[in-house]
């Protein structure tokens, strides 16, 4: 008995601590913004890496997302004879939840777990200390420019990926459910506002940024060698999930 | 020339790259199945791993599911009080979805970060560390030893996960609709648009996402080289491709199931 409140005490203070290191590590990331001295040609590199080499996986995942919200509603309202209305459900799913949601759980995986990877290895191989030792504070120089680079590059993936979803609706509609392309359009067209794409974008930027600072939290506070980095990896793709969870429930919530 | 040249060897590499890739996951496939067969591995480690998937998942999948199912009634309440304002509908319908596709596919999805990372960061550790060389050397098979327990216990658990966390968000999104939009419980709670093939969908979709997860996370640790920088790298592909293909069986599984049933799911 005792041991088992031992364990959730001890979960607690785990939980407590990584929270309170990430928020910490937030706090460096907007002091080091202020004033704004950012490395330009790490953020370019980073840029690239996590933005343009991401872009294959978000949309194959963004073209199968969308289809498979046809596949959901489609036997529905074709139950119903209101195909007009196909569009309306995947659309609005895909523009407003699926989509933000699955491209930030694979853009966790793809450039999160792999950011993790590259600072835990950093780490473990005193690669940081040396930059200390230079008189470089790390946080400026590795932090600043990947979380700056992630925020923006999940932005932008999103807005191509919910397009490539819609596509995807589309072409499942056509190909499986026999729903014909300006019915489809259209219903695109006639049923969603712009404010349903924005309210994706907002929450992307909100995601980028969970995503960002616990990859990051989890990077530069690995202990013990190969082991350790797995584990950071682990703990900081489990940490974007959450987030990101929390985030879409809170930012849903809040803006209606 | 030169560029034209480099471009297709390029394209070539990552070509034969990606065939070698995909005959070795198929090879820890068989492996593991033959595995099952013969009976490998030792029934401690078996328990150990329900454990670990299973029991240690549990904080993880209630709080994540029970937030987006919370979120999925308040977006779906949302669009028809513009619309209808009909709300007797909302409970059959979204518990027909979580059963039939959100229920597994979310769980699978996050067990696929969870425990798609934590096992590929243990064999990836075992691997650079030589442990499963050593595995080898005294005659032990490392899919039978490593691999075979983890896909078991996945199996199980990822079936009873699902059905836990549908039940989660199902619960949270009747709290949501209750006291967001006054929707009254019993009418909330409804299961009668749920028909038994809805839940053997979701049974294939569980025990398919359960044997993926191990299977490609199992081959992304066994293929780690180097050091810390090859398990960082390792553990990133188990991530990436076992969501990846809980959204391919997803997309497979249901679109199979809707060709078989006609289009009336």
């Amino acid at each position: 008995m005792s041991a088992a409140i031992r364990a959730l005490g001890a979960g607690a203070i785990r939980i407590a601590e990584e929270v309170g290191g990430i928020v910490v590590l937030t706090g460096q990331v907007l002091r080091a913004l202020v004033p704004p001295r950012i490395d330009w040609r790490e953020l370019v590199k980073n840029l690239h890496k996590m933005g343009n080499r991401s872009v294959p996986i978000v949309v194959l995942t963004a073209f199968f997302a969308g289809g498979l919200m046809t596949l959901q509603s489609g036997p529905f309202v074709k139950k119903l004879g209101a195909t007009s209305l196909a569009g309306w459900a995947a659309g609005y799913a895909v523009l407003r939840e699926i989509g933000p949601i699955l491209i930030a759980l694979m853009f966790s995986g793809r450039v999160g777990a792999n950011n993790t990877a590259e600072l835990a290895t950093m780490t473990v191989t005193e690669q940081l200390d040396g930059l200390r030792a230079l008189a470089i504070d790390p946080v400026r120089f590795l932090v600043v420019p990947r979380v700056i680079a992630m925020m923006i590059m999940l932005v932008a993936l999103t807005v191509i990926g919910d397009l490539v979803a819609l596509l995807g609706a589309s072409v499942v509609g056509r190909a499986l459910l026999e729903i014909d392309w300006s019915t489809m359009y259209f219903s695109f067209a006639d049923n969603l506002k712009p404010y349903d794409f924005l309210h994706g974008i907002y929450k992307s930027v909100a995601f980028g940024g969970a995503i960002a600072m616990s990859s990051c939290y989890f990077g530069v506070t690995v202990r013990g060698g190969a082991v350790g980095v797995g584990k950071a990896v682990n703990a900081a793709v489990v940490a974007a999930a959450v987030s990101i969870m929390l985030l879409d429930f809170f930012i849903t919530y809040l803006s209606g | 020339m030169s560029f034209v040249r480099t471009r297709i060897e390029t394209v070539g590499g990552a070509v034969v790259d990606a065939s070698r890739a995909v005959v070795e996951l198929w090879q820890v496939y068989i492996g593991t199945l033959a595995g099952v067969v013969r009976g490998g591995g030792r029934r401690g480690e078996l328990w150990r791993q329900l454990h670990a998937i299973g029991n240690k998942s549990l904080l993880f999948i209630v709080v994540t599911l029970g937030f987006i199912g919370m979120v999925m009634t308040y977006e779906a309440c949302l669009q028809l009080a513009r619309v209808t304002g009909d709300f007797s509908q909302v409970g059959s319908q979204y518990l027909r979805l979580i059963v039939s596709d959100f229920g597994p596919t979310l769980t699978g999805l996050m067990l696929a970060t969870r425990v798609g990372a934590g096992i590929a960061a243990e064999i990836g550790s075992m691997k650079v560390t030589e442990q499963i060389d050593a595995l080898r050397m005294s005659g032990v098979l490392p899919i039978d030893y490593l691999i075979v327990p983890r896909f078991l216990a996945s199996l199980v658990m990822t079936l009873m996960l699902t059905v836990l966390g549908g039940a989660v968000m199902y619960g949270a999104g009747g709290l949501t609709a209750q006291y967001s939009f006054g929707v009254n419980p019993s009418l909330f709670f409804d299961l009668a648009l749920i028909r038994p093939r809805h839940v053997i969908l979701m049974c294939v979709k569980a025990v398919a996402y359960g044997a993926a997860i191990p299977v490609v996370s199992g081959f992304c640790g066994l293929r780690a080289r180097g050091s810390s920088e090859g398990v960082g790298w390792a553990t990133t592909a188990a991530v990436i491709g076992s969501s990846f293909s809980v959204i391919i069986l997803d997309f497979v599984i249901s679109a199979t199931a809707l060709f078989l049933t006609g289009g009336d799911l």
